[in-house]
């Protein structure tokens, strides 16, 4: 039986509310085309999903020969982007070419070596790349270390904790679209599509992209809604105070695929928050199941 | 050949506006830089034209001194009273509005603005919204004065085993809810059943009927019923949290002299020492962001 959209979409936000957050969805069946938009329009704040604009950036340059992926950089310990994982987390001197770079900025979302590829590329390169692809809703303006600075400025001197105050979370400018690097989830699904579909990039570097999707550590958002060993899922997810986001792709041992982009906000300010991290499975198999019963 | 309607529309505007809006080729239409670039400002205006309209309705209807403002359904009588009171004496001006909303229908009000200012509990999704000082009340627990957890001086959540828990109804506030059970649960109490419901009434029959308790802050439960016993709990794990909130950019005088009305009205009964204990906070790898 298949489900009106209309219903499918009320289930979509019910698994929402349920969870305790607000949250905007879209998911597309890559190669019908077929659709499914719980607010697919609102703009969102991207925080590290962003990554995955810098890395088609960095492959359209590769593959105009502007940059050399296999190029040497070094990421001396001093003054480093800071985060918990990857290379942010390390102590000593590294070297490491661009692209192993790329693959622990999306495996682990590692800040650092984000900011080295975005000092080889350039924010302007991501903007364009973001733009002749069409996604006329998404726009970078800070590197990760100046919204990194920016969230550390406005929690004050309370340090993290601060962050459990609602008056802190109110102010927070990197929780407002309109003041910092932003999307749709229209526009991810599409960014998405266009590399499953070999039209971002040349297919060896869309199929290297696709690669680096594919080994993200983190199983609990997406891929959590997905618990079966022969279904796909790459992604990339993107977190902040009260923030919960991910976009990827999942794909069916029968050749069906659908881009999936998933944004929330948690009424709870609390930093370990499971429920809110799962719904972003939850809502996006429901979107799955729906688009996969329309396939017949 | 007669163009359809939008298309003209489309040219009117980029002719009033001296700006290309779409690129259009036989096959397809696709929007221009510019466009892209006033869409944006579009999209603000039409927001604001919302808004617009509402404060237009509200001048139409001689209504422009009025405020709109709201409280919780829980909140202590005299705590109501003492708000009103205070307000009145500072704003002989200002007609309120006062309207009995829970924190939902109040963060849905002051989001489509038809209202102006609330006194929300925390944690609730704080998008778009200013708030003034977070004021914390510790819960104590209202049982029926008979039962063997009474005895106690301090009730440790452990000796609630076994009572059913009176809670409000979870849309009113999500994870302000959720919050509060799974602190219980990590102290030790997990209810057999949660039975929603708030009414003094209601609670009432159900604290001297079958086992069951329900959690109010001190000034809250009614002192002189002889049946019923507030105890504090042990440790103090439970909080409720409140704040004003009014809409971004949003807070005029009478907006904030209500929001300090309601500040100064709850902290004469709140816990003193600040929003938050002093817990400490492990971010985890997976949290992406570093501080």
């Amino acid at each position: 039986m298949t489900e009106t959209k209309a219903r499918t979409r009320g289930r979509v936000r019910a698994a929402f509310a349920e969870a305790g957050v607000t949250g905007w969805l879209h998911a597309v069946d890559i190669d019908s085309g077929a659709q499914l938009d719980a607010g697919a329009d609102q703009p969102v704040v991207t925080a590290s999903v962003h990554k995955l604009c810098l890395l088609v950036a960095l492959h359209q340059q590769a593959e105009a020969g502007r940059l050399d992926l296999s190029e040497q950089t070094t990421c001396p310990p001093r003054d480093r982007t800071p985060g918990p994982t990857g290379l942010a987390a390390m102590l000593d001197d590294v070297r490491l070419s661009l692209r192993d770079a790329a693959y622990l900025m999306m495996a682990v979302s590692d800040n650092t070596a984000a900011d080295l590829i975005l000092e080889r590329v350039g924010l302007d390169a991501v903007n364009r790349t973001t733009w002749r692809l069409g996604l006329t809703g998404t726009h970078a303006v800070h590197t990760f270390r100046e919204f990194l600075t920016l969230l550390k400025e406005d929690t004050g001197p309370g340090g993290p904790q601060a962050l459990t105050d609602p008056r802190v979370i109110a102010g927070l400018r990197v929780l407002d679209p309109a003041a910092t690097n932003h999307s749709t989830p229209r526009d991810m699904t599409r960014l998405l599509a266009a590399i499953w579909r070999d039209e971002a990039c040349a297919p060896e570097h869309t199929a290297a992209m696709r690669r680096l999707l594919g080994l993200q550590v983190w199983p609990h958002r997406l891929a959590s809604g997905f618990p079966f060993d022969d279904v796909h899922v790459a992604g990339k997810t993107g977190s902040l105070p009260t923030v919960r986001n991910e976009v990827g792709v999942v794909e069916y041992p029968d050749g069906g695929r659908y881009a999936v982009a998933v944004f929330t906000r948690a009424s709870s300010t609390a930093a370990v928050l499971p429920p809110a991290d799962a719904v972003i499975g939850t809502a996006a198999r429901i979107a799955v199941d729906a688009l996969r019963a329309c396939r017949g | 050949m007669a163009q359809p309607p939008l298309s003209q529309r489309i040219q009117r505007l980029e002719r009033e506006l001296g700006v290309r809006l779409f690129e259009r080729t036989s096959r397809q239409v696709t929007i221009t830089k510019g466009g892209t670039l006033l869409l944006d400002e579009a999209r603000e205006i039409l927001a604001r034209s919302e808004a617009l309209r509402a404060t237009a309705r509200r001048i139409q209807e001689g209504r422009s001194g009025l405020l709109r403002a709201a409280l919780p359904p829980d909140l202590a009588g005299d705590t109501v009273a003492a708000i009103l009171a205070a307000f009145q004496r500072r704003n002989d001006g200002v007609e309120l509005e006062l309207h009995e909303l829970t924190t939902a229908d109040q963060l849905a009000g002051l989001a489509s603005h038809d209202l102006d200012v609330g006194l929300i509990r925390h944690p609730c999704d704080v998008s778009g919204l200013e708030l003034g000082p977070v004021l914390r009340h510790e819960l104590g627990v209202l049982l029926a004065h008979d039962a063997p957890a009474a005895r106690s001086e301090a009730v440790p959540l452990t000796a609630l085993t076994g009572y059913d828990l009176i809670l409000f109804p979870r849309a009113q506030a999500p994870a302000v809810h959720d919050d509060l059970l799974t602190t219980c649960a990590r102290h030790g109490y997990t209810p057999t059943c949660v039975r929603h419901g708030q009414g003094p009434s209601f609670t009432r029959g159900l604290l001297l009927s079958s086992r069951a308790i329900a959690f109010s802050p001190r000034d809250a439960h009614p002192a002189q019923d002889p049946d019923l016993t507030w105890r504090p709990l042990a440790g103090a794990p439970l909080t409720l949290r409140h704040s004003a909130a009014w809409p971004r950019g949003r807070g005029d005088a009478a907006a904030l002299a209500f929001a300090d009305t309601v500040t100064d009205a709850l902290a004469a009964t709140a816990t003193a020492g600040g929003d938050l204990p002093p817990t400490p906070l492990h971010l985890r790898p997976a949290a992406e962001y570093w501080i």
